[in-house]
């Protein structure tokens, strides 16, 4: 499962979730802003403060790092 | 017949290995998607290689300046960048790709990325732009995405209810501090100089909010924290004197640095790294290489100016591609 932390005003976020929509992957998004039980999940589970964090079924990527992301989804 | 040849050629042009484009542009921000709009309506054999669309601009909430919109935000600008380029009919692109090093060769130079390949062409436009300068203080890299933060516009909102510093009180500090308000609790802004050299409009803005504590002729020493950044320690250069400031978010914004670290050794840099261009031509010290944008000496640092530059820039490549040489 994919799981994407992000802000309302996170543009890497966004050209993260268009990434995962081109390649055609389902993801979850999780709005820390709002949404404060998922502010606790993503710094209790990634250790991160700063978004975009994303959870590519257990493996944790900073940023919209496409590399990062194509190494994840292939294993 | 020749039609549907030169289609192929540009297309798996780079496919054959010793393949020779006439220009390389390299970064896809405002200058380098201008730079390729233009090559392809130049009919130039082409390649653009960018890591992503937009460059820093992407960064910013709003933007009021960039003439023909009232506002628009980074992201929209860099998703119409994208889609304008995408529409020429005469440019490969390769987006995804880090450029690794720019070598002279035999009429030429050599591109190579970091999935190693490697790409020949006979000029090259440089737009890289800069990237956010780092403090390298202790604890600074050790904090980065844990209280630690270089984008305002990603982050401030979970500064909600906290306490933030913002260091550097340019125009990007002061636009840190503005994305903070509607979240954190308190916001010192620390400026290393007696006074701020950001906006005056911004900075009586700020003043005049209770929330916000200006603190000058401030060194940043060291980040501190356990698990997340819990504070940090400056020196009051007035006094000689340091401080320890609690804070659960530092956030950078004491300028950029140019991306020209690929192309070092081949052209002249100012002490900044900024790379030296004639402002009429944009082109280098080296016969061959052209930057347009943030990355060039002198550089307004403006969206308007860097696509005007690398229009320039194209418009002289193609004059030496074409008059100059023949």
């Amino acid at each position: 499962m994919v799981i994407i932390y992000s802000t309302n005003t996170c543009p890497y976020c966004v050209m993260a979730k268009d990434y995962f929509k081109e390649k055609g992957v389902e993801f979850v998004e999780k709005n820390v802003q709002m949404d404060h039980d998922a502010a606790k999940e993503m710094v209790e589970k990634t250790h991160q403060l700063g978004v975009p964090v994303i959870d590519i079924n257990g493996t944790i990527v900073l940023g919209f790092d496409r590399e990062a992301i194509d190494k994840a989804l292939a294993n | 017949m020749y039609t549907v040849y030169g289609i192929l050629y540009t297309y798996y042009a780079s496919l054959i290995s010793n393949y020779m484009y006439d220009l390389i542009i390299i970064g896809g921000g405002p200058a380098g998607v201008a730079a390729g709009v233009y090559a392809s309506r130049k009919k130039l054999n082409a390649l653009l290689l960018t890591k992503d669309f937009g460059g820093q601009a992407v960064t910013s909430a709003k933007i009021e300046n960039f003439i023909g919109h009232i506002a628009i935000s980074g992201l929209e600008l860099a998703r119409a960048l994208e889609a304008q380029l995408r529409a020429q009919k005469h440019i490969e692109i390769r987006d995804g790709i880090m450029v690794q090093s720019v070598k002279k060769i035999d009429g030429g130079f050599e591109v190579a990325d970091l999935k190693g390949g490697t790409y020949q062409t006979k000029t090259v436009l440089m737009t890289l732009g800069s990237s956010y300068k780092h403090l390298n203080v202790p604890g600074e890299k050790e904090y980065s995405g844990k209280g630690v933060f270089y984008c305002s516009t990603c982050d401030a909102p979970l500064m909600q209810d906290k306490a933030a510093v913002v260091i550097g009180g340019g125009n990007s500090g002061l636009e840190a501090a503005r994305d903070l308000l509607p979240f954190a609790s308190k916001i010192t802004i620390l400026e290393f100089a007696p006074t701020l050299k950001g906006d005056a409009v911004t900075q009586e803005a700020l003043r005049k909010d209770p929330k916000v504590e200006i603190v000058t002729q401030a060194q940043t020493k060291e980040i501190l924290g356990n698990d997340f950044v819990s504070g940090l320690m400056y020196v009051d250069l007035a006094t000689g004197e340091e401080k320890k400031l609690a804070t659960e978010g530092v956030f950078v914004a004491i300028g950029m640095r140019p991306n020209s670290d690929v192309i070092n050794g081949l052209v002249d840099l100012t002490p900044t790294g900024n790379v030296i261009v004639d402002h009429k031509t944009m082109q280098s010290s080296a016969k061959g290489i052209w930057a347009a944008g943030d990355i060039t000496d002198g550089s307004y640092n403006q969206i308007n100016t860097a696509i005007g530059e690398a229009i320039k820039a194209v418009l002289n490549i193609h004059e030496y591609l074409f008059t100059d040489r023949v």
